[in-house]
């Protein structure tokens, strides 16, 4: 069973996301911020979810600051950022961390269930 | 000091010839008394005497009076032109007192024009002068106010825009993904809720489409729009545009066609950008022109590089659009009265990116026969190799 961990702070994108990925069939669990994500997974256990889907900006901690602390402590699971930036270079897209791919606002699901199945199919 | 001269030389001149013609007086006064005493047979030989003596005394006095007058004369006209050439000093010198703070001001409008609205003259000279450069000093003054105050207006609104069309995306993905959710169920909808989710959907990507050309045109103003250029080969990005636009033009029953030149040189663009212009040349040819026109793109070797031209046979556009089209919000007639889903954005922007490169845009067009819009793209140095794309953008949202 491979197992999405997303975080947004919108409770309707999390709904939405959630439905097209489990009718993917995949299994999804979500966050409504960085800290549930950090607070969340245990970099000691292998146990975590196959890939990260991470809001680039989020109250309280941002799926990138997140991300930087999960980094930090040895984990490696895929993440993919979604952001409402329309161009992945514009802005804050951090070149220190292992980002595997940026998804932009309004979401293209295919594309963005294309990328899922590749990141989670070479992580397993 | 000279002319100070003159002045008491004249002065002395009037009061000399006053005591010479007082002194004459009192001698011919003296010379008739004797005369008088002569002829009534008094006076002799003193009375003689006195009359050669003040005829004496009065050529002496004449003598020295016409030594005097020449004196000054000579004092005076010795005046005249020293007051001349003080006066000429004066005139000089206050030329150069002028000319230097107006020499300033000129400068300083020059600046002032020139759009450096912290320039400010040195006051000083004459009063006229000095008064001329305080009212000059103002104006820069409250220049400079209206300039600073309509940057912050402006950066304001870019900041405005930028912030609004990041805000307005998550709503919009919501609508978007929902509507998609609905469509994933078509087969269990009516025609007319199948009809409606459609109209959502078409509304969504014009949304879309307005939020990505008005974000592009925030950044183009706050100088933000930048780019990222290599060595590309144009062919197939043409091919790759003509092939996406098919579907569209198709169902118009329009042409669409390609004619790329063999061996083009590699040209030094960003491919996405250079995408979405022909996009958005493309999009415009098949809007504009009515069923079955045709729309021809062809890439060759120009002048000065690669020229992509976007050529249809529509009803053209009239010399006083034509002059206003590369504006922001400048939509052709048909965009007005028939649904043509653009933004009025779309060749302002092109126009933006295009010169972001170093390129040119440019368009031809006679109402009856059709439009050409022209892109010269620079050409990449000899040896430049193709880079492949580096962005890792796995899903971006439609432009």
């Amino acid at each position: 069973m491979t197992t999405v961990l997303i975080a947004d702070d919108s409770e309707t994108i999390l709904l939405l996301m959630r439905t097209r990925l489990e009718l993917a069939g995949y299994t999804v669990e979500t966050a409504v911020d960085g800290q549930e994500v950090t607070e969340r997974i245990d970099p000691s256990s292998t146990d975590g979810p196959d890939l990260l889907l991470l809001d680039a900006m989020m109250p309280r901690k941002s799926g990138i600051d997140a991300l930087r602390e999960l980094r930090a402590a040895g984990v490696e699971t895929p993440a993919l950022i979604v952001s409402a930036h329309q161009d992945p270079g514009d802005a804050n897209a951090p070149t220190d961390l292992e980002i595997s791919g940026y998804v932009t606002k309004p979401i293209d699901f295919d594309l963005l269930l294309g990328a899922v199945a590749e990141l989670t199919a070479q992580a397993s | 000091m000279l002319t100070a001269a003159a002045v008491i030389g004249v002065g002395h001149f009037i009061a000399e010839r006053q005591n010479y013609e007082s002194s004459i007086e009192r001698s011919f006064q003296t010379e008739m008394q004797a005369r008088v005493e002569i002829a009534e047979g008094a006076g002799g030989k003193a009375a003689r005497q006195t009359i050669t003596r003040e005829e004496a005394h009065r050529a002496e006095l004449r003598n020295s009076i016409s030594d005097d007058t020449r004196d000054t004369a000579i004092l005076v006209g010795a005046g005249l032109i020293a007051g001349l050439i003080g006066a000429l000093l004066l005139f000089t010198g206050l030329i150069a007192t002028m000319r230097r703070p107006l020499e300033q001001l000129v400068d300083a409008a020059g600046r002032l024009a020139a759009g450096d609205r912290s320039t400010r003259v040195e006051v000083g000279g004459l009063s006229e002068t000095a008064t001329l450069g305080n009212a000059f000093n103002e104006m820069a003054a409250e220049l400079e106010l209206e300039a600073s105050e309509r940057d912050k207006l402006d950066r304001m609104k870019d900041e405005f825009v930028l912030t609004a069309s990041h805000e307005l995306r998550s709503p919009l993905t919501s609508v978007q993904g929902f509507a998609e959710l609905l469509m994933m169920e078509r087969d269990s909808l009516t025609q007319r809720q199948v009809e409606t989710v459609e109209i959502i959907l078409d509304n969504c990507r014009h949304l879309v489409r307005l939020l990505n050309d008005l974000l592009d045109l925030a950044r183009s103003d706050a100088g933000r729009l930048t780019i990222r250029p290599r060595p590309t080969e144009l062919g197939p990005l043409v091919e790759d545009v003509v092939r996406s636009m098919r579907a569209q033009t198709d169902g118009s029953e329009q042409s669409l066609t390609e004619r790329i030149e063999p061996n083009l040189p590699l040209v030094v663009v960003e491919p996405d950008r250079i995408r979405q212009i022909l996009v958005n040349l493309v999009t415009n040819a098949h809007e504009y022109s009515p069923e079955r026109a045709s729309i021809q793109v062809t890439a060759r070797v120009a002048d000065a590089g690669v020229e992509i031209d976007v050529s249809d046979n529509g009803p053209g556009i009239p010399p006083a659009q034509l002059e206003h089209i590369f504006e922001r919000f400048v939509r052709g007639d048909a965009g007005l009265t028939q649904r043509v889903g653009g933004t009025g954005l779309g060749l302002a922007i092109s126009k933006s990116l295009v010169e972001l490169h170093g390129g040119a845009i440019s368009v031809d067009s006679e109402v009856g026969r059709g439009s050409t819009f022209s892109v010269l793209l620079p050409v990449a140095p000899p040896g430049a190799v193709e880079e492949p794309a580096g962005s890792r953008a796995i899903a971006e949202g439609p432009r």
